[in-house]
Parts: C-alpha cells; sequence; structure tokens
C-alpha cells in the first residue's frame, strides 16, 4: 500500500514537470446562438505534412495546444450533434495566438456515433446527447458527473439515478440494483453492452460494489428494450460502459484517503488470515482421509479490536490514439481499500399465539460487522481501424474482491427453546463470532469486429469469453454460550433481585470451503441495412443472433467441530480459541453429499429481426426477438431419493416497438412497448438450504420455478434545454406473468415461488437546470406495484386458519416514493464543483411475514452526501473530497410497529488529489 | 406515407405479436430411477427392501437402506440386526418391530460405540411400531453433516415404542413432530445424547402418551414438550405420568440445563407421579407454555437429590450447583404442588431405588448398572394420582408399570 502512494507521488511529480513550450494556441469552444462553453469538443490541428495533434476542450469550453513548431495549421473542430467547424491560422514563434470558436447544432442525425463516432459520454452533455438520440428510453450519468459525485462505485452512482434503488445485505457488501421496483432478478447488468458472469454463488448478476466507478465511461439504464438487446430485462437494462479510447491523449492518476466514523466509535474486530487453509481438508488430503482436530486452525477464530488503515483509493488511467489515430488505447486501474462496518439491532420475530399471530420478538441481537474490502479493477481497450470501414476492438475487463468480515452476533432468547426470558437482563445467550474471508475475481474478454461492406450495409460481429469465481475458504463461525438468571435476595419472588450468569459454554465451530466459477462463451453477430427515403427520411433493418453457453460449478465442504468433554463428560467451558479442545464431528466433511455441490448450465439461442423508419419528426423503431433457453442442474452425489437435477427449455417471442415525435430539436415525446422475460437465478432451482448472512432465515431453492414473462408500456416526454440540461417526465405500466418472489415455506425457510400476476406501474421526473453557477439537479420516482400471495390467519383454537386467504401487496424490494436532489455549484472559470446531494427512499418491503396483514417493511431513509473539487491554478491538479452518510442514517425494517432491525453505518468521508495531463 | 398511418401499423404489428408470442416453461426434473424393492433375505442388506426379518436370524445392514411408502419392514421376536458402515435405516411406509420379553429384537452397529449408526428415519412414515426391541449407539452426523435423530418422525402418524432399550445414543432419542400420535410407554433409555439432544423431543402438535419409562444420564431433557416460536400451533399436548428420571441435564453445561421434564413454548399436558432424582433441573414449567389452569395440570412428583450439592470441576471451573434448589428452577413458572414429594435433604424423600451408585454426571455411552426398581418402603409407592397408577415412578406394584 504504501509502495503504491510513492509511486503515486512519483507519477504525479513526474507529470507536473514537462509542457514547457514557445509556441501556444489557445481557443473556446462555444455553442453559437447560446453562448454557453461546450466540453469535450474535438480539436484536431493538422500541419503542412499532414501530421495530426489532438485535444479536447475542458469543462471551461477552452483548449490549448502547446509546443507546436510554428507554420501553418489546419484546424477541425467537432462536437456531437453540431457540424463540424474548419479553419486554418497561421502560428508565430513567441506568441500567443487566441480563438474563439462558434459551433451550429445540427439537426441531422448522426449516423454510426456508436459505431465510429467521437461522442465522449464520459461528458455531461455527451450523456445528455446520448439520452436524447437513443432509440429507446435511456438514462445516462457521465463519467464527470460520477467523478464529481459522492461516490465510489458503481452501486453509489445507480442509486442516484432515475427509477434506481440499491439493494444491499445488512453488511453494506453486496449491492444490486431495483429498477422501477423491481428486484434485482428483472433486471441485467452489462459491462459494454456484454452480458457479464456474476462470482455471486446465488445469482446471476454482479455485485455492483466490485465496480469502481473511476473505470466507467458511463452508466447507462435501458428502461426499454429493442429487439437487438437481450430480452431478459422487465425492469430494465444497466450497462456500465468503461472508459474508450480517447481522441486526445489523457492521464490521469488519483489517490485519496478516507475513513469511516463508525471506527472513531469502536474498534474494528480484526483477525488473522495467515492461517487460513485455501483448500479444505478433504481437496487437500482426498476422499478417505479423517480429518484430525489438529486440521483446522485457530488463528481466524481469534478476534481483537484494531484501529484501522485509513481507507484508500488509487487510480490510474491513460489512453491516446496512436499511428495516424488508427489504433486507440485505454488502460484503467483502480485500486480501493475500505473498511467499513455496521452497528445493528437484529431482532427475529415470531407469531404471537395470544394476539391472532401478530408478531412479537422471540430473539433479540446485537449484531457487529467489520468489513475490510480490497477491490481492484483493470481495463484494457484496444481499438485499430483497419481503414474507414473496418475496426476490430478488442476490451479486456478484470476485477477482483477481497473481502474480510469478522461478524459478532450476540443473541438472547426470548422465546422457546430451552426456555426465554424471565425478565429484562436475563435470558439464554449465545454469541456467534464468524470469520469471512472472500476472492471475487471476473474476467470478461471482448473481441468484436465492425465492417461497413457498403454503402448501406453494416456488419458487426463478437466474441466474449467471460469468466466469474468466488472463494471463501473456511468461513469459520464459533457459538458460546450462557445464560443469564436472576437471585432473590429475599424470600419474596416478586422482591429485589441481583442477576447470575454462568460462565461461557464452548457450544460449536463450524467451518465451511465454499467456491464457485462460471464460464461464459458468447457469440453474437448483426447485420444491418440503411438506405433513405427521399431526402430527409430513412429506413434501417437490422438482424442478428446470439448463443450463449454458460456453465458453473458449486463446491461446499461442512464440517462441524464439537467441544470435548470432561471426565463426567460435561462440555467445555469457554476461556478463549487456544485453549478450546474440540473433536470433529464429521471427520469426513460434507463434501460429498452436500446439496449445494451442483454444477448447472445454461444455454441461450436468440435472434431479432428490427426495422427503424427514420422521419424528420418522427422515428419508429420495432421488431421482435426469440429467446430459446436450457437451463438447468445436476447434483454431483447421487440421492437415492429425491431430486438430483433438473432441466428447463422455454421459448419466448418478444415484441417491440419505440416511438420517438421530434416535436422540434430540443423535445422528445417517446412511447414504447416490449415483452420481457426474468429466468430464473441459478440457485433458485436447487433445492439445496442456504443460511442467509443477513436474517434469521433459510433459503431453498424450488426446480418447478417458472420464468417470468412482462408487457411493459411506457411513455416519456424529454426536453433538453441547453447542453447539459434536461426534463424527463414519464410514466410506464407492467403486467408480469409469473413473477417470482420469496415465499414462506415453514419455520424460517423461504423459497422463491411464482405468483399469478403482478402490476407495477409508476411516474418518472428527471430535471436538471443551471441558475448561473448554481445548478438543480434531481428526480423523482413513485411506484405501485401489486402482487398477491397467500397468508394464514392464526387462530388458538383451531390452529392455522384460512391458510389460502390472499393479501394483496407490493412487490419485495419496491419503494413507493424515491427522491434525488442535487445543488451543484459550478464556476468553470475558476473550475470549482460541489455537489450537496439528497436522496429520500420511501419504505419498502424487506420479506413476507407469514400471518396476515403483517410484513417486514424497511422504513423510509433520507440520506445527506457532499462533494467538492477544485482544480489548482496549473491546471493539472485537482483537490477533491467526498462525504457520504452526512446525516448517520439508520436502516431500519420493522412489522408494523415491531422493531426488528436497525443498522447503523455512519459517516464516511475521503480527501483526494487528482492529476491530469 | 403519414404518421398516423405509421402508428396504426406499428400498433398492429404489437398487437399481432403480443398475441402470437406464446411461452410455456417445459421442466424435466431428475429423479433417481427407483428400482424394485428386494425381499428381506439373510445376509447382507442395502438400498430398496420390504418385508420381514424372522425369527433366529441375523441381518447384515451394509448401506443405508430404505421402505418405500407402500411397502413395510417387519421383524419377527428373536431378529439380530447389524448395521455396518455408519448406514440407517429410512422409512418412507410402515415400520414394525415386534420382539418379545423372552426373545427381544437387536439393532447395534458392527462397532458398538456411541454414534456409530444412524437409527430409523421416518420423516414420512406411515406408522411406526417398535416393540421389546434394544436399539443401540445410533446417532452422530450423517455424511451430509446433520445430526440423526435414533428415531424421527415428522409426519401425522402412529407412533407406538413400547418395552425398548435405547442405550447410548447420541443427538436426540426419540424425536416426534407434525402432528404425530404418540404412545410412548415402558422403555429404557440409557447414557445419551453426546453433549446435547433431549431423551424424548415431542415438537409441533404432538399428542398421546409418556409413561412408564426409565431414562438415565441424558445429555439434555427427559421428556421435552414444545412447540417452535416460528410454528406455535398446533399445540403440542402430552400426559406424562409414571416416568423415573435420573441424572439428566448435566453433559450441556450450566448455559442450558436440562431438566427431568420440560413444557416449554405453546404445549400443555398432565405431569404426574413422576421420579426426578439428581437431575440438573427437575420439572420445568416455562414462561412461554401454555400455563392456563384447564391445560397444563402436574402433580404428585417425586423430587430428589442424593447429594446436595454437585462440584462441577469443567475446566475452568469449581462451581457448586445446588440440585435441591433447581427442582422448580427458578426461571420457570412452574410451582411445587402439595401433592408432590419433596425432599428437604439428604435422606429425605429418598425413593429407596433398588441399586443406584449415585453418580451425577457420567460421560455418554458409559457403563450402569443401577436398578431403579423401589424398594419397599419407598415413599413412591402408593403416593400417585390414582387417575394414572396408585403409585410414583416407572416401577409400580401394580405391575402396569415398566417390564424391565
Amino acid at each position: 500500500m504504501k509502495i503504491f502512494f510513492l509511486f503515486l507521488i512519483a507519477a504525479l511529480l513526474l507529470c507536473s514537470l514537462n509542457g514547457l513550450a514557445q509556441v501556444v494556441l489557445k481557443g473556446t469552444v462555444k455553442n453559437g446562438p447560446s453562448k454557453e462553453r461546450l466540453s469535450g469538443a474535438i480539436i484536431s490541428c493538422t500541419n503542412a505534412k499532414g501530421v495530426v495533434r489532438n485535444t479536447t476542450t475542458a469543462n471551461d469550453g477552452e483548449f490549448t495546444f502547446k509546443g507546436l513548431p510554428p507554420g501553418e495549421y489546419d484546424l477541425k473542430v467537432e462536437y456531437v450533434g453540431y457540424g463540424t467547424y474548419t479553419t486554418s491560422v497561421s502560428l508565430v514563434e513567441n506568441k500567443t495566438t487566441e480563438l474563439e470558436i462558434s459551433l451550429q447544432q445540427s439537426i441531422k442525425e448522426l449516423v454510426d456515433v456508436q459505431v465510429f463516432g467521437k461522442l465522449s459520454q464520459e461528458e455531461d452533455a455527451g450523456a445528455r446527447s446520448k439520452e436524447k438520440r437513443s432509440n429507446n428510453i435511456v438514462n445516462v450519468i457521465s463519467a464527470k458527473a460520477m467523478e464529481r459525485s459522492p461516490d465510489i462505485n458503481a452501486a453509489n452512482v445507480l442509486q442516484r439515478m432515475s427509477g434506481l434503488t440499491i439493494q444491499r445485505n445488512g453488511g453494506g457488501d453486496e449491492a444490486y440494483p431495483i429498477i422501477r421496483g423491481l428486484d434485482p432478478r428483472y433486471n441485467n447488468t452489462l459491462i459494454n453492452g456484454i452480458k457479464i458472469t456474476s462470482p455471486d454463488d446465488k445469482s446471476r448478476y454482479v455485485p455492483l460494489n466490485i465496480v469502481p466507478s473511476d473505470l466507467l465511461g458511463s452508466i447507462e439504464v435501458h428502461k426499454s428494450l429493442l429487439p437487438e438487446m437481450e430480452g431478459d430485462a422487465i425492469g430494465g437494462t444497466v450497462n456500465m460502459v468503461m472508459k474508450d479510447a480517447p481522441e486526445k491523449e489523457v492521464f490521469k492518476v488519483l489517490g485519496s484517503l478516507g475513513y469511516s466514523k463508525i471506527f472513531m466509535d469502536r474498534k474494528f474486530v480484526n483477525f488473522s488470515r495467515k492461517d487460513i487453509q485455501q483448500k479444505s481438508v478433504i481437496e487437500k488430503y482426498g476422499p478417505s482421509y479423517v480429518a484430525q482436530p489438529g486440521d483446522f486452525s485457530r488463528s481466524n477464530l481469534d478476534f481483537k479490536g484494531i484501529t484501522p488503515f485509513p481507507n484508500t483509493l488509487a487510480g490510474i488511467v491513460y489512453g491516446r490514439r496512436f499511428l495516424q489515430r488508427k489504433l486507440g488505447l485505454m488502460v484503467a486501474g483502480n485500486f480501493q481499500e475500505q473498511y467499513y462496518g455496521s452497528n445493528s439491532i437484529f431482532n427475529q420475530a415470531a407469531p404471537d399465539i395470544h394476539a391472532g399471530g401478530a408478531p412479537t420478538i422471540s430473539d433479540y441481537a446485537n449484531r457487529s460487522f467489520s468489513t475490510r474490502q480490497l477491490n481492484g479493477g483493470l481495463t484494457l481497450h484496444l481499438d485499430y481501424a483497419l481503414n474507414e470501414h473496418n475496426k476490430i476492438t478488442l476490451t479486456n475487463i478484470s476485477l477482483y474482491s477481497d473481502l474480510s468480515q469478522a461478524r459478532v452476533i450476540v443473541d438472547t432468547s426470548i422465546l422457546g427453546g430451552n426456555g426465554g426470558r424471565t425478565v429484562p437482563g436475563t435470558g439464554p445467550v449465545s454469541t456467534d463470532y464468524t470469520s469471512v474471508t472472500s476472492h471475487q475475481y471476473l474476467e470478461n474478454l471482448k473481441l468484436e469486429g465492425k465492417h461497413i461492406l457498403s454503402k448501406h450495409l453494416l456488419f458487426d460481429w463478437t466474441g466474449v469469453f467471460s469468466y466469474a469465481a468466488k472463494r471463501t475458504p473456511d468461513q469459520a463461525d464459533l457459538a458460546v454460550n450462557k445464560k443469564i438468571d436472576t437471585v432473590h435476595s429475599t424470600n419474596d419472588i416478586h422482591g429485589p433481585y441481583t442477576f447470575v450468569t454462568t460462565p461461557n459454554y464452548f457450544d460449536v465451530i463450524t467451518r465451511i470451503w465454499q467456491h464457485n466459477e462460471d464460464k461464459d462463451y458468447d457469440g453474437m453477430a448483426n447485420l444491418s441495412y440503411r438506405t433513405k427515403i427521399g431526402e430527409a427520411s430513412s429506413l434501417e433493418l437490422k438482424t442478428g443472433g446470439l448463443y450463449r453457453h454458460k456453465t458453473r460449478y458449486n463446491i461446499q465442504d461442512e464440517y462441524d467441530l464439537k467441544p470435548t468433554t470432561s471426565s463426567s463428560g460435561i462440555k467445555q467451558q469457554y476461556t478463549d480459541i487456544y485453549s478450546a479442545q474440540w473433536t470433529v464431528y464429521n471427520s469426513s466433511g460434507t463434501y460429498d453429499y452436500d446439496k449445494n455441490k451442483y454444477r448447472l448450465f445454461e444455454n441461450v439461442t436468440a435472434g431479432y429481426g428490427e426495422f427503424k423508419l427514420s422521419f424528420p419528426v418522427l422515428d419508429i423503431f420495432g421488431g421482435a426477438r426469440v429467446e430459446k433457453t436450457e437451463q438447468g442442474y445436476t447434483l454431483n452425489t447421487f440421492y437415492p431419493t429425491g431430486i438430483n437435477g433438473v432441466n428447463k427449455k422455454y421459448t419466448d417471442i418478444l415484441p417491440s416497438i419505440d416511438v420517438k415525435y421530434k416535436l422540434n430539436t430540443i423535445t422528445n415525446l417517446r412511447f414504447s412497448y416490449y415483452k420481457a422475460i426474468a429466468r430464473p437465478n441459478f440457485y433458485d432451482l436447487v433445492p439445496a438450504p442456504r443460511l442467509s448472512t443477513t436474517s434469521a432465515t433459510t433459503t431453498e431453492g424450488n426446480p418447478y420455478l417458472n420464468h417470468s414473462v412482462a408487457d411493459n408500456y411506457d411513455i416519456r416526454y424529454e426536453l433538453y434545454p441547453r447542453e447539459d440540461e434536461q426534463l424527463f417526465a414519464g410514466i410506464f405500466y407492467k403486467k408480469i406473468n409469473n413473477p417470482i418472489e420469496l415465499a414462506y415455506i415453514n419455520g424460517t425457510t423461504y423459497e422463491p415461488q411464482n405468483f399469478g400476476n403482478a402490476t407495477d406501474y409508476g411516474a418518472e421526473l428527471v430535471f436538471t437546470r443551471y441558475f448561473g453557477n448554481i445548478g438543480i439537479t434531481g428526480n423523482y420516482t413513485y411506484l405501485h406495484s401489486t402482487i398477491s400471495s397467500t397468508k394464514s390467519y392464526y387462530d388458538l383454537t383451531s390452529g392455522y386458519s384460512n391458510p389460502d386467504t390472499l393479501q394483496k401487496r407490493p412487490l419485495q424490494g419496491q419503494t413507493d416514493h424515491t427522491l434525488n436532489l442535487s445543488l451543484l455549484f459550478r464556476n468553470k472559470k475558476r473550475s470549482l464543483f460541489a455537489e450537496l446531494a439528497f436522496q429520500y427512499i420511501g419504505k419498502s418491503i424487506g420479506l413476507v411475514y407469514p400471518i396476515y396483514g403483517y410484513d417486514y417493511y424497511q422504513r423510509p431513509q433520507s440520506n445527506l452526501a457532499f462533494s467538492a473539487e477544485k482544480e489548482l491554478t496549473n491546471r493539472h491538479f485537482t483537490v477533491f473530497t467526498k462525504f457520504n452518510n452526512l446525516l448517520n442514517t439508520p436502516s431500519v425494517y420493522k412489522i408494523n410497529g415491531l422493531l426488528v432491525q436497525r443498522d447503523i453505518t455512519k459517516l464516511n468521508f475521503s480527501f483526494g488529489l487528482r492529476y491530469q495531463k | 406515407m403519414q404518421p398516423g398511418k405509421l402508428y396504426l401499423i406499428g400498433a398492429a404489428f404489437v398487437a399481432c405479436l403480443a398475441s402470437c408470442s406464446k411461452s410455456g416453461d417445459k421442466t424435466t426434473i431428475i429423479t433417481p430411477t427407483v428400482p424394485a424393492s428386494n425381499p428381506i433375505a439373510p445376509g447382507n442388506i442395502s438400498g430398496f427392501v420390504k418385508g420381514t426379518f424372522t425369527t433366529g436370524n441375523t441381518y447384515t445392514i451394509t448401506g443405508d437402506i430404505t421402505i418405500k411408502a407402500g411397502d413395510t419392514l417387519a421383524s419377527q421376536q428373536g431378529v439380530t440386526v447389524v448395521v455396518k458402515g455408519d448406514a440407517q435405516i429410512n422409512v418412507q411406509g410402515t415400520l414394525l418391530l415386534v420382539g418379545t420379553q423372552t426373545q427381544p429384537i437387536s439393532f447395534n452397529s458392527d462397532s458398538q460405540k456411541p454414534g456409530s449408526w444412524g437409527g430409523f428415519q421416518c420423516d414420512s412414515a406411515k406408522s411406526v411400531t417398535i416393540q421389546w426391541t434394544h436399539i443401540d449407539n445410533t446417532g452422530g452426523p450423517d455424511p451430509s453433516g446433520s445430526a440423526r435423530k435414533t428415531v424421527f418422525v415428522n409426519a401425522p402418524i402412529n407412533v407406538d415404542i413400547e418395552d425398548s432399550w435405547f442405550t447410548n445414543g447420541q443427538d436426540d432419542l426419540l424425536r416426534m413432530q407434525s402432528g404425530a400420535k404418540v404412545t410412548i410407554v415402558r422403555n429404557t433409555i440409557l447414557c445419551s445424547g453426546s453433549t446435547d439432544g433431549e431423551a424424548i423431543n415431542l415438537k409441533t402438535g404432538v399428542t398421546g402418551t409418556v409413561a412408564y419409562n426409565v431414562i438415565y444420564s441424558q445429555a439434555g431433557t427427559g421428556v421435552k414438550l414444545e412447540t417452535s416460536s416460528t410454528v406455535p400451533l398446533p399445540q403440542t399436548s402430552v400426559d406424562v405420568y409414571n416416568n423415573t428420571m435420573v441424572s439428566c441435564g448435566w453433559r450441556r453445561g450450566q448455559a442450558e440445563p436440562g431438566r427431568g421434564v420440560s413444557v416449554g413454548l405453546n404445549a400443555k399436558g398432565n405431569i404426574y407421579n413422576n421420579i426426578m432424582v439428581d437431575n440438573y433441573q427437575g420439572l420445568e414449567i416455562f414462561v412461554d407454555a401454555d400455563t392456563a389452569k384447564a391445560d397444563l395440570k402436574y402433580g404428585y412428583n417425586l423430587f430428589y437429590a442424593s447429594q446436595d450439592t454437585y462440584q462441577d470441576t469443567t475446566q475452568g471451573g469449581n462451581l457448586a450447583i445446588n440440585i435441591r434448589g433447581n427442582f422448580y428452577p427458578s426461571d420457570g413458572v412452574g410451582k411445587p404442588q402439595s401433592t408432590d414429594l419433596i425432599s428437604t435433604k439428604v435422606g429425605d424423600q429418598d425413593p429407596l431405588f433398588k441399586s443406584f451408585d449415585g453418580k451425577v454426571a457420567t460421560p455418554n455411552g458409559a457403563a450402569t448398572s443401577n436398578d431403579f426398581h423401589l424398594n419397599s418402603g419407598s415413599p413412591a409407592i402408593g403416593k400417585g394420582n390414582t387417575t394414572y397408577n396408585n403409585d410414583i415412578g416407572a416401577y409400580t406394584s401394580d405391575g402396569k408399570g415398566n417390564k424391565h
């Protein structure tokens, strides 16, 4: 870590030394009518010999060429959505030449911007332009906006986008998008338009918190689907676009230091990783080996409070074009080390039989999590234009995430088991200490080619290899228990008492080794035909297909260590991990028989045909896609009874149509219909129990689960008053057939099931408006969904009754009102930017409760974050700061009035420095 | 073309595709092909079987056996079954083991070590009958790591377990739940449970009778009645009478003391005429039991401690436990009844067992030779609730009691 910082400082110093020149060409690029300064315009300067140099305009619309030899130059200025501007200049020694360039907006639709264009979505204006021009309903956030926001990973960024909230688990790790109230299972996540495998062992989607936002060029959220897009996105598609090769050389280094306030208030609970065995006993010694007590390490169950290092973040980005702009290169690396934690109250609810099954607390628990997460990311982009008509692009994305988490859970039984609580302060108390380390890897290699075959024909192809893996070696859990009782000091049973506590007893240690690995092979090809119809209209026809073959394995091996007993057979007291003595209860592990040891596959074959009719005031885009899915799993070990696997086949025809009325150059009105599906998550089909890390529940797969199909309707009004301003207002309606949700089975077990039909509708409003230096950007989403599931009533005399009573409720995870409001301050002249971001998230169902009239609701939250950056006078250095969770907002879950969970994560802040050449 | 017209065409196109797109899931569940059950024959047995073990023969079970839903596994008297390789007996059909006093049946592992075979996993059985049968050294983990009960029933069926012996098991011995209707009478359960496990653990919705059983040195509780916090209904309702419970509940340690009898979450019943000697705790009525007077009745129970305190010298501690103080534990709501026989000092209300070594805590699987019949002059004789029996304890003078 220290070495990295030394390197960073050295790099920064080196960079500040160059750049002394004699001839200077400066200029400002503005929007013709409004005189607004345009950032991100591409300026190419060609000398008499044809040597080209490029640059782009900065935030204030200014550009500078230094160190040019004196002479005659052709200057070309390009900016997406504007006509190209050309001029020639004559540069004289020891003189600064200044130009002011006005660009005129072009109403002509740009052709092939996505293929050969030079649009930079990394700028806000580029993002707006993408939204405006796109064929479907899209929201885009630019790299610039992410850089200046308080956010450091994709999950944080996305939660500020319209219609999105983020589903997190209690520890703060693993974050997935909920789009328009629809659970992550209804959405897909892409990188550069390609589906990526997930290292997560239960879902098909990538945890967004392992994607550093500094690697991203932009994030697009597609809320309607085109036939050319994959159809498993009922809620929408999140496309994380990695940084692309720039027109002008880019070199950027950044570093920041931060801290989480929670560790100013309490210690970070740490454990040693040095003795953790990467392989389980069976994996190491083979199946006939009998595990011995000494095969299990102790130091990873030796927990100590420490003061953690600061959170660190470092990034480097380099990109330029070589060989007369034919070869583009972009490399971005990012490293983050974060220490975060949570303090929680976590109460288990159970039906109170004396109150018609109304929930009451059966267990009261305090949980504190301490997490160290190390994220690394490296992206490489290479593109080569063979000529004007043929271009090959190679992209590679590698992400690595390494997590160490210590969990301390102190649980007091109030009801049941071996007796509960008599008076406050008493009861059986079990303390669980867990150490988890996990390594997640993600690798995505993509090779694509685009070929203009003729004036009318464009062919493109893509081949992808995608790999993801997660290893959780030796998740160790130590359970210790004691009991607190009262002792009365008088004979009066209602009289005064004191507490007496038994010693701690060593209950059990469990050790679990888990790993999974995914491999995807994808092939895609598309052929488009374009022709003009008359002077101002055009027709585009496109067809293509996709084939993906996916495999995954999951392996789990668990050992239980039980205390040795005294000579009289009594269980051992627990003092510390080094004096604990155990026997191996299941000395051959569960490796061979674990139901979580399985292989699965998924084959998707898809084809589509689509058309686009483009008129001056109207674009119509439509077509249909056919997706054929085969998916299933098989257990590795044959069970003589029960289910050993499943195979599923289904084919869907997914029509869609998008209509865009271009009321004028700054206004669009869109209508859209599309049909989409949601496939069961991979693990959803496997009926093996999995204990939740975040709640006292177990989830089992359901091999009878069907996929969901939905009809989706959208209307959106879009206004683009100025370059980086917007006003969107839209409404949508979705009808989902066979929606999948977690359903209560019994005890504390849940399984995914289909629930007839669900509807989901809502409205979204997005706006950005600047008043001089002050801007306001925000979005508001209203959502309403309905699904019916069966609930029980409780009746003390007859037990359960009316078990088939349907209760209407919202979809799990759907919020009612979501508001994001940011106050922006920008002074382009002084290069000072600041953002104060407020977020309100309405209530949503966290989990269904089995009794009619009750559900687990996450309570509304209000969050405040702040970020600011200032470019230093030499224009290369920028200092920045980010503050998150300024209001110390807890995450609270209640069942009606009953508090079941309250997580506190506290303020998090960082300060950093960025160098930009 | 007019935009309006185009829109119409578009709408028609959508309507057409929407109506003609139909999708259904074709699901193929991969289940093993279950072979026909083999009739039982002397020699090695494994796989799917049905039929009868016949008198005088010895059978060896070499791998898990399964009795399918329509099938029966029966045993005549005087049969010996040896189980190898930690195998277990899965019963989806009917289990019918009928031994006699003179010719009992025996199930034991080849190694004869505690926890060395899997017992009877009758989760979804149609009925379970076990009479005059020795079932020894069961329990321990199955290959997937789960603890195995000796006889496990998880269905609303009739369970009849009479006059049988269970020795040196691990985990729960007789575990019934989900509405099983039980008759568990005149059995002897010895030295079972490693550091956890109840002798007779009756959960969610179990009803029936537990009587005349002798339970000695169980890790956890002798007879435990409860539902669960997540599934508190239907209630567990059992009559527990004339059992003798000695030296139970020590091996789990003070944080989870075991009891002679406990009535927990939303359970009810009649608890009468039991002898409880040297258990960690005696009769525990938990706060969350169904304590309505009409639902839960108890009395005529004899509580005795053969020593004033037990000195727990487990690693790191030396704690004196007042056995008499725990007859009705302070964390429960159970109260001494006027009909109870409650010892106030060593020698007072001593039930006068034929022989008792007075050992309080002993390891799982320890050898034992106690005899809990009563000597004449025992205060338990003639002091019982006559609805159940004139006497207290498992061995009664009317001959209805335990025959071991």
